[in-house]
């Protein structure tokens, strides 16, 4: 669109005023020069005419000159000179002296030697030219020599001689009033024409400049602001063939490309995010999981310091107990009672003793080529009357072709039977558990996956970052250690493997132990 | 079990654990002798003859392990036991290799003390 608060800014605009200014100017050359034209045929036609008002002034006076009638000729002149077209007529002397004129008080006067003049009195005729009267007044005089003539020089008066060419010249003077009038007018009407074709000639232009160029623009500058803000979808609507419709074209295909670079950039960027966020995840991870096996090496440490530093005070105490009961005498029903439960409470603190060394226990294990279904078979038959007296149904769904994997089957075993242990005790006297294997991962990082479900009441969300951590037991008093979880862990961890819990409150808990497949170098 | 005349040291730091093995196997009819420090234990060793030494695989002072050693190589007709509480395996591993006889875990009940002690001595 043209802009109107700064016409002069746009290019249209630019486009109308240079134009303008260029029109008028030419206007104004052409009008110059059609005026220069116009005044060079008026100044001939004033020629003819100020040569036929000579003609007609020299046969009027040419009898008087002749036949030396003066007073005739003067009369003749100042009754010439008295009309609308003629204001003045003298007779000159080739020197400029005033022989004969219209204006008696002109007589013997010198007039000034023009151009035009000196070129009269050696016979030549020259243009008009513009002289000062003696009133003041302009007129434009036209010279015209005085041919010697036979009466001239036979007349009786014998002024002239004989071998003389040029006897005069004779002046007439116009007033310049109808040629100023003419030329006011031509002035007057170049300048209102001219400027009408200006005017037009740039309301046109500025239509046109609008039609094909403003508004074109603007739609190419909306396009860009909509561009701009992100809109791919409106294309810019010019369907001219020329420059314009070329650069809405291409400025289209440009936004298309831009589009198409955009969505792949954005693709990128959310690969990008998401692979960052998997990175910082798998940081995360790693750095718990090292947190955690930290604080696991160090709590077991401290739990052989105290398991060492109370294995002497224990052995005290169930010695001497069984010192004791030994000489009871069997009558003494009660005391032989109170020492068995101090035997029995001493060997429950060897059992979270021995619990507390199996869970910092470290170093080699006898590993060997296992086969998991085998191992969890075995596993299953070791608790299967526990389970079905606690009325509970167990699923054992068991992954063929299982690769053997290099553990330690004790271990492992003491894995399996806790977590099978813990989901029984979590259900109580109903419920179905269920036990599967299965391959997971692509070589070389693929696992044999153990997964062991319940359908008991879940663990709370806050307690599944503890239930790890050594001591950490839902369990009544007396039934948990809170060590079986920490010693499986650990155990898991020892062989490269990881173990992963999944809970929903009222639906159950799935525990998964992954172990490495030997890779084929190191099978 | 019956009375055997075996003679039976035990070096143990802890008194508790002196006095409850001096407890059982003279109960048992072992002659039973105990010393706090290794360094007693040797000084005994010098002075009686012992059948069977009982010692902790961890005392101050001394690796019951090397002490072991030491006893079986100065006194090869002699069977030690060591009291086992947080050991790995490794551990055992090296002391079977060094000739210990047999392993103990603390706590122990007299009878199992007393079982061992029999079965070392070939009884």
């Amino acid at each position: 669109m043209f802009n109107f608060r700064r016409p002069f800014g746009s290019l249209a605009g630019k486009l109308i005023v240079v134009t303008g200014v260029m029109l008028f100017g030419g206007s104004l050359l052409v009008g110059l020069l059609y005026f220069k034209f116009s005044e060079n045929i008026m100044v001939h036609s004033l020629m003819r005419h100020g040569r036929a008002s000579a003609d007609l002034v020299e046969r009027a006076i040419h009898d008087g000159m002749l036949n030396a009638r003066f007073d005739a000729m003067q009369r003749t002149l100042a009754a010439l000179a008295n009309s609308e077209d003629i204001r003045d007529i003298k007779v000159l002397k080739k020197d400029g002296t005033v022989v004969f004129a219209s204006d008696p008080g002109e007589l013997g006067n010198q007039v000034p030697v023009t151009k035009a003049f000196a070129s009269a009195a050696r016979g030549i005729e020259s243009g008009p030219e513009i002289v000062a009267a003696r009133s003041g007044e302009k007129l434009v005089t036209v010279n015209l020599p005085i041919m010697n003539e036979r009466p001239c020089f036979n007349a009786a008066c014998h002024v002239h001689r004989e071998d003389e060419n040029i006897l005069g010249v004779l002046q007439t003077g116009f007033p310049t009033t109808a040629i100023e009038a003419t030329r006011e007018r031509m002035f007057q009407g170049t300048l209102f024409f001219g400027t009408i074709v200006v005017v037009l000639a740039s309301t046109m232009l500025a239509l046109i400049l609008y039609h094909f160029v403003s508004k074109p623009v603007a739609e190419l500058e909306g396009g860009m602001k909509r561009l701009a803000r992100g809109d791919f979808e409106t294309p810019i609507e010019i369907h001219s063939r020329d420059e314009m419709g070329l650069l809405a074209e291409t400025f289209n295909s440009m936004a298309g490309e831009v589009k198409r670079y955009r969505e792949h950039m954005e693709d990128w960027t959310q690969s990008l995010q998401d692979e960052v966020d998997k990175k910082t995840a798998e940081i995360v991870n790693a750095q718990e999981q090292i947190i955690n096996a930290e604080k696991l090496a160090s709590l077991g440490r401290m739990a052989a310091g105290v398991a060492h530093e109370l294995n002497s005070p224990l052995t005290g105490i169930v010695t001497f107990a069984h010192l004791m009961r030994e000489r009871t005498a069997p009558d003494k029903k009660q005391d032989i009672e109170d020492l068995d439960t101090i035997i029995e409470q001493a060997e429950r603190c060897t059992k979270i003793i021995k619990g507390m060394l199996g869970f910092a226990r470290k170093g080699a294990s006898e590993a060997t080529e296992t086969d998991v279904n085998d191992l969890l078979r075995e596993t299953v038959g070791m608790v299967q009357n526990q389970i079905k007296v606690q009325n509970i149904g167990i699923e054992v769904a068991l992954g063929e072709g299982l690769p053997q994997i290099h553990i330690d089957p004790n271990q492992l075993q003491q894995v399996f039977l806790n977590l099978i242990t813990n989901a029984v005790d979590a259900m109580g006297e109903h419920g179905r558990i269920s036990i599967a294997t299965r391959l997971v991962g692509a070589t070389p990082e693929q696992n044999v996956e153990i997964e062991i479900t319940d359908t008991g009441p879940g663990i709370y969300p806050n307690n599944l970052d503890k239930i790890f951590e050594p001591f950490f037991t839902t369990k009544p008093v007396g039934k948990g250690t809170g060590l079986g979880l920490p010693v499986s862990y650990g155990i898991v961890k020892k062989h490269d493997g990881d173990i992963v819990v999944k809970s929903k409150l009222g639906e159950g808990t799935s525990f998964f132990v992954r172990l490495p497949v030997p890779k084929p170098e190191e099978a | 079990m019956s009375a055997t005349g075996k003679c039976i040291l035990v070096i143990d730091d802890e008194d508790i654990v002196r006095v409850s093995c001096t407890r059982i196997l003279t109960a048992r009819g072992y002659e039973v002798d105990a010393a706090a420090y290794c360094a007693d234990g040797l000084q005994m060793l010098e002075e009686n003859t012992y059948d069977l030494v009982l010692t902790d695989f961890k005392m101050p002072h001394m690796d019951g392990i090397e002490l072991a050693a030491h006893i079986i190589e100065k006194y090869p007709g002699i069977k030690i036991v060591l009291f086992t509480g947080y050991t790995t395996e490794e551990t055992i591993e090296l002391a079977r290799k060094r000739g210990i006889h047999a392993f103990m875990e603390k706590p122990f009940t007299p009878e199992k003390l007393a079982q061992t002690v029999a079965e070392v001595l070939g009884e």
